[in-house]
């Protein structure tokens, strides 16, 4: 399910300018084309994870971008981390 | 619900700032997205935002001190965490460059890394959603109508008859294209029926005002009456009326469902006398001498 841009800017509750700024930094990445980008659910949480670093937790510019990297490096881990495991498991069960 | 005093840690005469400065703490340690595997952090999350959202407003928390209103009223509207998507397999912002170290030739982790890269590679593409209007008798007879995509092509849509507002059309593989040998995804194209200068549809059915003159309405005859399917003539009875209906049987929209020999709605005809527009001579000398059409009192009905 894809959400335009208007919808998303409704729901994720940001206005063009911060958007834009998010996108530039890589924060947000819709996919779609430039003059109509998509948005995703996976992208409203996490406008509103951005929005709770920046306001809850006074996290700085630099700062969001640093843990969101890491955010992105541990679901990568953990996803890897279950294929390995659903892997072995799988091996393990021919024996 | 806790006390959000004891929930935030604070004294009951905290500063604001006081309140902050804990709720910051809670909020480090319990955020769900900072905590990916732990499914109590959400709870303890969402009681410390509740309690925060409490006393952080001045107004709230004199009213809570006051015994006014109980922690219960804080409540947050619910929100889908970053970390309930992350883990699905075709996520944009996923990044396995964190452990790239660890795979070498031919090991196992090397080889789920591969499948996992190639997996993301081939990803299929999403769906795209657009909306189509359909002229009224498009939708009543079928028909095929090009639909602009955003990029600059087109796309063929076949209309099947009988189509309503907000019926959806998926056209398989006409989405966005798939990364590497990824199916694309569909396009849902929602169609919105336009309305028509004269036939309405309810149903099944197809209604149609008919004007008809005065001497068709007293001495009933053939006239030509439009049909979503083109023009028909229908025989008008003697001493027809305004609002007498008529039904054209199997001439509305073929009923859909069905399959084979379901066959169609009804045209349902409401004949309306009209009078020439201009004043004549002939007519008001014939109605001035028409003792019938003087007894006759259409508004007897409405006298109580």
């Amino acid at each position: 399910m894809t959400i335009t841009r208007q919808e998303f800017l409704m729901r994720a509750n940001l206005d063009e300018g911060t958007l834009e700024a998010w996108v530039a930094e890589e924060w947000l990445i819709p996919t779609g084309t430039a003059t109509e980008p998509a948005f995703s659910d996976a992208d409203v949480a996490r406008a509103a994870l951005i929005r709770d670093l920046r306001h809850d937790l006074d996290v700085n510019d630099p700062g969001i971008g640093v843990i969101l990297s890491l955010i992105d490096q541990v679901h990568g881990l953990r996803r890897t981390l279950a294929d390995v495991l659903r892997d072995m498991h799988e091996r393990g069960g021919r024996d | 619900m806790r006390d959000p005093y004891e929930i935030l840690g604070v004294e009951k005469s905290a500063s604001p700032d006081d309140i902050r400065k804990s709720y910051r703490k809670l909020a480090k340690k319990f955020h769900p997205d900072l905590n990916p595997g732990n499914k109590k952090a959400e709870e303890q999350f969402k009681e410390a935002s509740s309690a925060y959202d409490l006393l952080s407003d001045p107004d709230k928390r004199a009213r809570f001190d006051r015994g006014e209103i109980d922690a219960t009223g804080a409540e947050r509207p619910q929100q889908r965490f970053y970390r309930d998507f992350a883990a699905e397999p075709d996520h944009a912002y996923t990044d396995a460059s964190g452990f790239e170290d660890f795979a070498t030739e031919n090991d196992l982790f090397a080889e789920i890394l591969r499948r996992q890269a190639q997996a993301r590679a081939n990803a299929p593409g999403p769906d795209l959603h657009y909306r189509l209007p359909v002229a009224f008798l498009d939708a009543v007879n079928g028909g095929t109508m090009r639909l602009n995509v955003p990029d600059g092509g087109t796309l063929e849509v076949k209309i099947p008859a009988g189509i309503e507002t907000g019926q959806v059309l998926r056209l398989r593989g006409k989405g966005a294209p798939g990364r590497g040998s990824g199916k694309p995804g569909d396009a849902l194209v929602e169609i919105e029926v336009m309305p028509h200068r004269f036939f309405t549809r309810t149903g099944d059915d197809i209604h149609l005002e008919l004007p008809i003159s005065l001497s068709e309405a007293v001495l009933g005859g053939e006239v030509p009456v439009p049909t979503p399917t083109g023009p028909v003539m229908m025989r008008v009875p003697k001493n027809a009326n305004t609002g007498t209906t008529l039904r054209l049987k199997g001439k509305g929209v073929r009923r859909h469902g069905g399959g084979q020999g379901a066959g169609h709605g009804d045209e349902l005809v409401r004949l309306k006398v009209m009078l020439p527009p201009a004043p004549d001579p002939e007519l008001e000398k014939f109605a001035a001498g028409w003792q019938a059409g003087k007894s006759y009192d259409p508004r007897r009905e409405m006298q109580s």
